[in-house]
């Protein structure tokens, strides 16, 4: 029992699992607080990923130091697209977002000269901590949990904090939380800026634990999983994300022990977290987002 | 000889799909507020299931063509009833997430079903082009001009100068004003969403005769729609029209053409849409051609 549990298979998943949680962490503080619907979350994933495994391939830097210019790079592209988008109604602000992560998809394909196009990034080294470098996946699991846990508790003292508070009324009835002296245009500045920032760890995180990324990173179906991931979990929750990732990540490896040719398992996984993402909305659509609370 | 003209013509072409296409997206985004963000998806399934009866199965053009329209309606059909109707009613976020799910589950299954592979609905000899003057055209491109300016015409005749259409346009100002007429909602909402999913399968067709198909070109054609749509203002036909032809303009001329020795490569064709969509936000997010404020709902 205790060989099944420490075996590659299974630390390779706890991996995936550490690694997801931090993606959606990050959106549902965006998407379950604060109540943006922010679909080029993905966008600053695919930013950070990318910056951190070019500066370690081309530029030779040490993985730690291109994580962070990657989450750096992240605030920076939320910026331009929070100026651009965060005033906008839900839908304008849906469809900006999505044109802002078509676009870097767009980017990742065609500007060759930097991003390699299709053919992506290959040799991406792992980070080296203590001048050891992490090159087994034991050492890796535990890296991405103490990254997990650090996140989990940063994002324990915002949810749970005022600025928590705030985002939270901003969300639920925006009218109200500015006439009790909320600024809720900052509050919804800031969390998108955190969130893509995470986001672009988690990014940068993925990239040197595969060590190859191509432009997929930035596909819509990788929102899509990463909203799925959110919805499962319950937006606005705490600990249910780490229930969700858990739960998405894992459902699919059912589609392992079925023998079938492979080239049905991508769009069989994507019908998977398109059926459940569907379900889940529609069994708490009363009670997901709630209606304005009328006076 | 200059390539303008022929860059023009394409740009109709183009145009005239974007048109098709888009108009359903302008007239059920008007009529419940919800964007269907899978309406790109609507679109290439229609035409997949055209692929299936024209291609795979060999049935005429006829029966090919019944075949398409009637899973356009069921298309239509689960689009509001299922994805749409049960979530518009509690929050516009929530109709955004179940059509992104709608999204996923016909592009997977399409997948599945056909192989990701490019399809083409082209069998057999490729249709006769004329040249007039340096310019060539296909007998097949003046048909989809030709297509795109009746449909668009009538369809523009029904939303704004038939009884029908003045329901569309109260519900799209006011929906409980209209329900408390009498006018019921669910039929007028039925008959658009049908209306839309048949435009779209059409659209989605000619893309397939024109060029080619594939399940992952939905999400391409949705943004589209959307840059559209914000060119020419929420549920104003015309509007519609004159941002589907400025988009096919656009793109053709841009990427075709080449500013002193510089050029924008093929590969940003699509990107077009995108930056429109991200420059018209930015400085007039109200649209291009709107005159006034959001009615209220």
């Amino acid at each position: 029992m205790l060989a099944f549990f420490t075996s590659d298979y299974v630390i390779h998943l706890l991996i995936l699992i550490g690694i997801y949680f931090i993606v959606a962490q990050s959106f549902n503080l965006s998407f379950g607080f604060a109540r943006i619907f922010n679909l080029s979350h993905i966008a600053s994933y695919a930013v950070g990923a990318y910056t951190t495994s070019l500066l370690a391939t081309e530029l030779n830097f040490g993985i730690l130091p291109a994580l962070g210019i990657g989450v750096l790079l992240s605030a920076l592209f939320s910026l331009i697209v929070g100026g651009i988008a965060v005033r906008l109604e839900a839908e304008y602000f849906a469809m900006g977002t999505i044109a802002f992560s078509a676009m870097v998809t767009a980017l990742l394909i065609n500007w060759k000269s930097i991003t390699r196009g299709v053919l992506g990034v290959p040799g991406i080294p792992r980070p080296v901590i203590f001048e050891t470098a992490l090159e087994s996946n034991t050492q890796f699991l535990i890296f991405v949990g103490v990254v997990a846990a650090l996140v989990q508790l940063i994002f324990g003292v915002l949810y749970y904090g005022s600025f928590g508070r705030s985002l939270r009324a901003q969300g639920e009835y925006e009218n109200g939380a500015k006439s009790l002296g909320h600024d809720t245009g900052a509050a919804r500045m800031v969390s998108f800026i955190l969130a893509s920032m995470v986001g672009g760890l988690g990014g940068g995180l993925y990239a040197t634990y595969v060590s190859y990324i191509d432009p997929s990173v930035s596909s819509f179906a990788e929102m899509v999983f990463v909203l799925t991931i959110v919805i499962v979990g319950r937006p606005g929750s705490y600990w249910g994300i780490l229930v969700g990732s858990a739960a998405m990540i894992l459902l699919p490896e059912i589609f392992r022990f079925v023998t079938m040719p492979s080239e049905y398992l991508g769009p069989l996984r994507q019908l998977l977290y398109g059926i459940v993402l569907f379900l889940l909305v529609y069994v708490r659509r009363a009670n997901l987002f709630p209606v304005e609370r009328k006076l | 000889m200059s390539i303008l003209p022929q860059l023009l013509l394409n740009a109709l072409i183009t145009g005239g799909i974007y048109a098709l296409v888009t108009s359903g997206l302008s007239l059920t985004f008007a009529l419940t507020r919800v964007l269907n963000l899978a309406h790109g998806h609507l679109m290439m399934a229609g035409a997949y299931s055209f692929y299936y009866a024209y291609v795979q199965r060999g049935w005429g053009l006829f029966p090919a063509t019944l075949f398409c329209m009637g899973s356009s309606v069921v298309l239509g059909l689960v689009t509001l009833k299922t994805f749409v109707a049960p979530f518009a009613r509690y929050s516009v976020v929530l109709a955004l997430v179940s059509t992104l799910a709608f999204a996923t589950i016909i592009e997977s299954t399409v997948s599945l079903i056909f192989d990701v592979n490019v399809k083409s609905l082209m069998v057999g000899a490729y249709p006769e082009s004329f040249e007039w003057c340096g310019v060539f055209i296909t007998s097949l491109q003046l048909l989809i001009i030709g297509l795109a300016i009746v449909i668009l015409g009538i369809l523009a005749f029904i939303v704004h100068g038939t009884g029908f259409g003045r329901f569309i346009r109260a519900f799209s100002e006011s929906s409980v004003t209209t329900e408390s007429l009498g006018i019921s909602k669910s039929k007028v909402m039925g008959i658009v969403f049908i209306v839309s999913a048949m435009l779209s399968s059409l659209a989605g067709v000619l893309v397939g005769f024109e060029t080619s198909l594939q399940p992952t070109m939905g999400n391409a054609y949705t943004l589209k729609c959307c840059a559209i749509i914000i060119l020419g203002g929420l549920g104003n036909l015309w509007g519609t029209l004159v941002g589907a032809f400025l988009l096919g303009l656009m793109e053709n001329l841009l990427v075709g053409l080449e500013f002193g020795s510089f050029s924008i490569p093929t590969g940003y064709k699509d990107a077009v849409a995108f930056v429109l969509i991200l420059f018209v936000l930015l400085v007039r997010p109200e649209g291009l051609f709107r005159k006034r404020g959001r009615a209220a709902c």
